[in-house]
């Protein structure tokens, strides 16, 4: 039980954060005064005869800004809704492993003291959970590493002053509502930070600095005589990058589009549904991968490790080597990638990060992994995809990056349109819902375009489209080469129990899918 | 547990800390005890202990607001600081009201002793009965048994103060075939954990799990349903959003009037609807105050078939000239559920599947998503237990299928309710809501999942 002392904490922990996980931007190793507290874990687990512990240290910032203008009725007067809000927490998880079991608690009070009775906590669980376990925990091999890891950035984006973020989204909402027929117009900017110090009793000691970095433009236009609403987003790819990266974002010239689109959006007629080729932009598309490529193929939801919530999978063991997409289709799992969200040094296991083949032109070849769960699929080592959402939560299967590899450079997005008789292109994200074994899937968009006689028309409203995974994948016919191809992140994945979010992205060229039932939504 | 007294001191001392005129503090702890298991055996457990202060402080109209975890002295002074920087730079917020000043909070009877102090010894015997009852029919068990204590503080400049705690603890299955040919779920949440009936969800995930097994494909189309208290939870939780009294003004909900107005006093459906919240309602913890730090009160939504309110906000309130809405979630930020009751009706479940002619049974549903956030059209899944009732009976299993349908028109095709009972569907979702009968249900796609 939290003690009122510890609750309001006896040394300045916040001055504490700052000193444990300041070094210099070169520094290699970890910050000694990290590797003393973790070792009041290690100590203790092998004390209680834990026959592995490992501790992370996290401290998570997240800074975010945002601005909704609307358009006061009656008066005409311009109505300013900022949001500006700094949140930060630290503290720290233990897990161990005790006759054959994991045990996991946490704490926010950083201390030796506390570190090595919230181990002792870890221990007790560990024990009682034993009682029940089929087979003891086994973790695939991993090399010891003592390393200070950080995400490529040239300006790290929580030291630039406030005042510039709001400057910029000022800019951008302003320019959102320059048509007087835009109801609302809205921004944000999202920069996240975490440090995380982990060390095992393997003897890795690896410090990280890890930076993201979210923005957005929405535009909402109603129609009142005909009672609808409908919206416009530009989403600029998040990324894992330093403040350098935001003038790429491009918000301003992007509020000035989607200023317009939102009105077209408002007009566009309704799809006619029934069978039509559709024309996947990677914004669009990146979703349907994370659905229908990426989830179903982490091992622990194969394994019904998740079958209580987030589902098990369509794709099982068995089907490694067998043909589940077409031969245009090449996946790779990937925590290394530059700017990805789910790059990073080493995971939450300690493993090192790598990439993986998933899908080799259409055909299975491998799972997303863990230390604990590797061998029951007869590999050697772990694809180094452990991960938890904070020092207070257990880390477990989560996916990497996943991408689709590009086509050939002669297959261009104009080439691809031009063999399309009656499709649709679909941009951005919409509403998206997929079944338990990623089976039966319905996606919708942000704005659709009509495709008819190989060329593309008007924007049109209401598209949402249905498919069975394997036939969908079986139905991609072309994607356009590397000049297109772009990632784009997705900040809220959710899974396990209690849920966790991730963060990843996931790229791809423009893609071709051939006879998809499209249907009329609300 | 943070007590009353200590909570008040912690904000008294970062109030105390600001020069600006308005401060307003929320002050959480919360303890998390959890197992979770699978494939018959547990996989992971917790414990886990977190706390947080939300810091907003306002001067000229600017707000800044920083939130911490760090409660010394020097971090709470650090961080007053940090706000009252960010407000010197935040653009003036057109829509800022006024502090909230003392306000009198109702109890609630929100908090079980027992189940907020709840451990391993408590909670393994639970997961124990279930893999065991799984293992005898030699079956997969998997599942999430946890309890949460949690302890929430209000305070501000103008003297406002509150202090509420609340426990609450839910246990689920999903009990598989080894061969993964077929699923049955049960789950209940509960405010104490002594009153969680392992036995009864093992049992009624095996029956599931049994009667599902080797389901037939049928002709997507629009089916009569009858949808267990859970996936009317699942559902009619998500019209939660469509009160708002903001949003229906500037004419995006459903019960925005075409041309202007609202649809408030029409009677949209049948007279045996009725939707409300109560935050005294013992079944469930609540809120003693709104968003807007006001006193929660019970009140009604949909009345015998008529709108009979909508959710205003401090600020739109002000700007209309009605009382804020007393309810303890905002509905117009995207909130609902809490303290959502959907009244029922005295029928079985047996007598709901008995007064169907030809029709599907749904356990519950899954992964719903909107379609259009103005006529509330969602879609999902059915999941664990779809069954073909003929003549009053259930007669064969069927495979899953999408829905999309919202859940106004699933309310105006209700024909008849069973009884009402407090539900947490696998997304989250938390009311009190009676299983029910209702027509023309669109399933429009067949999904494969087990």
């Amino acid at each position: 039980m939290l003690t009122r002392r510890q609750f309001i904490g006896t040394s300045a922990s916040a001055a504490l954060a700052e000193r444990l996980f300041s070094a210099p931007k070169d520094s290699k190793t970890p910050n000694p005064e990290l590797e003393k507290l973790a070792d009041a874990a290690l100590r203790r687990a092998k004390k209680q005869q834990a026959t592995y512990c490992d501790i992370r240290i996290v401290r998570l910032r997240d800074q975010r800004v945002n601005l909704r203008m609307t358009t006061e009725r009656g008066t005409g007067r311009l109505l300013s809704v900022p949001g500006v809000a700094e949140d930060s927490s630290f503290g720290f998880g233990v897990r161990v492993i005790v006759n054959g079991a994991w045990g996991f608690a946490a704490s926010p009070v950083v201390t030796a003291e506390e570190i090595a009775r919230i181990t002792n906590e870890a221990v007790i669980i560990a024990k009682a959970n034993a009682s029940i376990q089929p087979r003891p925990v086994k973790l695939a091999p991993v090399k010891a590493y003592r390393d200070r890891w950080v995400t490529p950035h040239e300006k790290d984006p929580l030291t630039v002053s406030m005042a510039e973020k709001i400057d910029l989204l000022t800019r951008v909402t302003t320019e959102v509502k320059k048509n007087a027929k835009v109801f609302s117009g809205s921004a944000s900017l999202n920069l996240r930070s975490e440090d995380k110090y982990f060390a095992s009793s393997e003897g890795s000691s690896i410090q990280q600095y890890l930076l993201q970095i979210y923005g957005n433009v929405d535009a909402t236009a109603v129609d009142r005589e005909k009672n609808i609403s409908r919206s416009r987003s530009y989403v600029p790819t998040q990324a894992a990058a330093g403040w350098e990266y935001v003038p790429e974002m491009n918000l301003e010239e992007n509020a000035q589009r989607i200023r317009e689109e939102v009105l077209e959006h408002l007009a566009a007629p309704p799809v006619k549904p029934g069978k039509k080729d559709l024309l996947l932009m990677p914004n669009h598309l990146m979703l349907t991968i994370h659905e229908s490529v990426a989830h179903p193929t982490e091992l622990d939801r194969a394994l019904g490790y998740e079958a209580n919530y987030a589902g098990t999978s369509y794709i099982t063991p068995d089907k490694i080597g067998r043909r589940i997409a077409s031969e245009h289709c090449t996946f790779i799992g990937d925590r290394t990638s530059p700017r990805a969200l789910g790059t990073v040094g080493y995971d939450d296991d300690g493993v090192k990060a790598t990439s993986f083949t998933i899908i080799d032109k259409g055909i299975f070849k491998s799972f997303q992994t863990t230390r604990d769960q590797a061998h029951l699929i007869g590999e050697k080592e772990s694809h180094g995809c452990s991960q938890a959402d904070s020092w207070a939560t257990v880390p477990f299967q989560r996916m990497p990056n996943v991408w689709m590899k590009a086509g050939p450079p002669d297959t261009t997005l104009e080439k691809m349109i031009s063999e399309i008789d009656d499709g649709v292109l679909i941009d951005g994200r919409g509403s998206y819902s997929i079944d338990q074994q990623r089976y039966n899937f319905q996606f919708g968009g942000d704005a659709f375009w009509e495709i008819k006689g190989g060329k593309k028309r008007s924007m049109i409203s209401r598209v949402s489209y249905q498919a069975r995974t394997p036939d969908f994948w079986q139905a991609c016919d072309a994607t356009a080469g590397p000049s297109y191809w772009r990632q784009y992140g997705t900040t809220g994945d959710a899974k396990g129990e209690p849920t966790q979010i991730n963060s990843i992205s996931h790229g791809c060229s423009p893609t071709r899918f051939r006879s998809i039932d499209v249907i009329l939504t609300d | 547990m943070i007590t009353r007294e200590e909570a008040q001191k912690i904000c008294q001392q970062a109030l105390a800390l600001t020069t600006f005129p308005e401060c307003h503090l929320t002050l959480t702890a919360s303890e998390q005890a959890y197992t979770r298991f699978a494939n018959n055996g547990i996989t992971t457990a917790s414990f886990n202990l977190r706390h947080n202060l939300s810091i907003v402080v306002t001067r000229h109209g600017r707000t800044g607001s920083v939130s911490i975890n760090d409660l010394d002295p020097a971090s709470l002074k650090g961080a007053v600081k940090q706000a009252e920087e960010l407000a010197a730079i935040a653009p003036p917020n057109s829509e800022r009201l006024p502090a909230v000043g003392p306000q009198e909070f109702p109890a609630t009877f929100d908090l079980d002793e027992r189940t907020a102090a709840a451990r391993a010894p408590e909670m393994i015997p639970h997961v124990k009965t279930i893999i065991d009852a799984a293992l005898q029919e030699k079956m997969v068990a998997a599942g999430l048994i946890e309890r949460s204590h949690r302890v929430t503080a209000i305070a501000n400049k103008a003297g406002l103060f509150g202090f509420h705690r609340s426990s609450d603890s839910q246990l689920t299955t999903t009990i598989r075939q080894r061969d993964g040919s077929s699923s049955g779920w049960a789950g209940q949440p509960s405010m104490k954990l002594a009153a969680l009936d392992s036995a009864l969800l093992a049992r009624t995930a095996i029956e599931k799990c049994k009667r599902w097994k080797n389901p037939q494909k049928l002709t997507p189309g629009n089916y009569t349903v009858v949808l267990e208290a859970t996936a009317t939870g699942d559902l009619v939780r998500l019209i939660a959003s469509g009160f708002s009294a903001r949003n229906t003004e500037e004419g995006r909900t459903f019960l925005s009037k075409r041309g202007g107005g609202t649809l408030v006093g029409e009677q949209m459906f049948p007279e045996f609807i009725t939707l409300r919240m109560d935050p005294f309602d013992p079944r469930q913890p609540s809120s003693p105050w709104t968003p807007d730090y006001l006193p929660s009160r019970p009140i009604t939504w949909i009345e015998k078939g008529k709108v009979a309110n909508l959710a205003y906000d401090r600020y739109w309130a002000s700007k209309t000239g009605q009382p804020p809405t007393p309810a303890a979630f905002s509905f117009g930020r995207g909130g609902g559920g809490g303290s959502l009751i959907m009244e029922g009706g005295d029928a079985s479940l047996q007598q709901l599947i008995g007064s169907v002619e030809r029709g599907l049974l749904v356990t519950h549903l899954w992964y719903i998503r909107p379609v259009n956030p103005q006529t509330l059209q969602q879609t999902g899944l059915t999941r664990d237990g779809l069954f073909l009732i003929e003549n009053g009976e259930i007669t064969t299993p069927v495979t899953n299928m999408r829905f999309l349908e919202s859940p106004v028109r699933l309310l105006k095709n209700t024909l008849r309710l069973g009884q009402a009972t407090r539900v947490r569907g696998l997304e989250g979702g938390i009311m009190i809501a009676p299983a029910l009968v209702a027509k023309d249900f669109p399933l429009p796609s067949i999904s494969d999942a087990v």
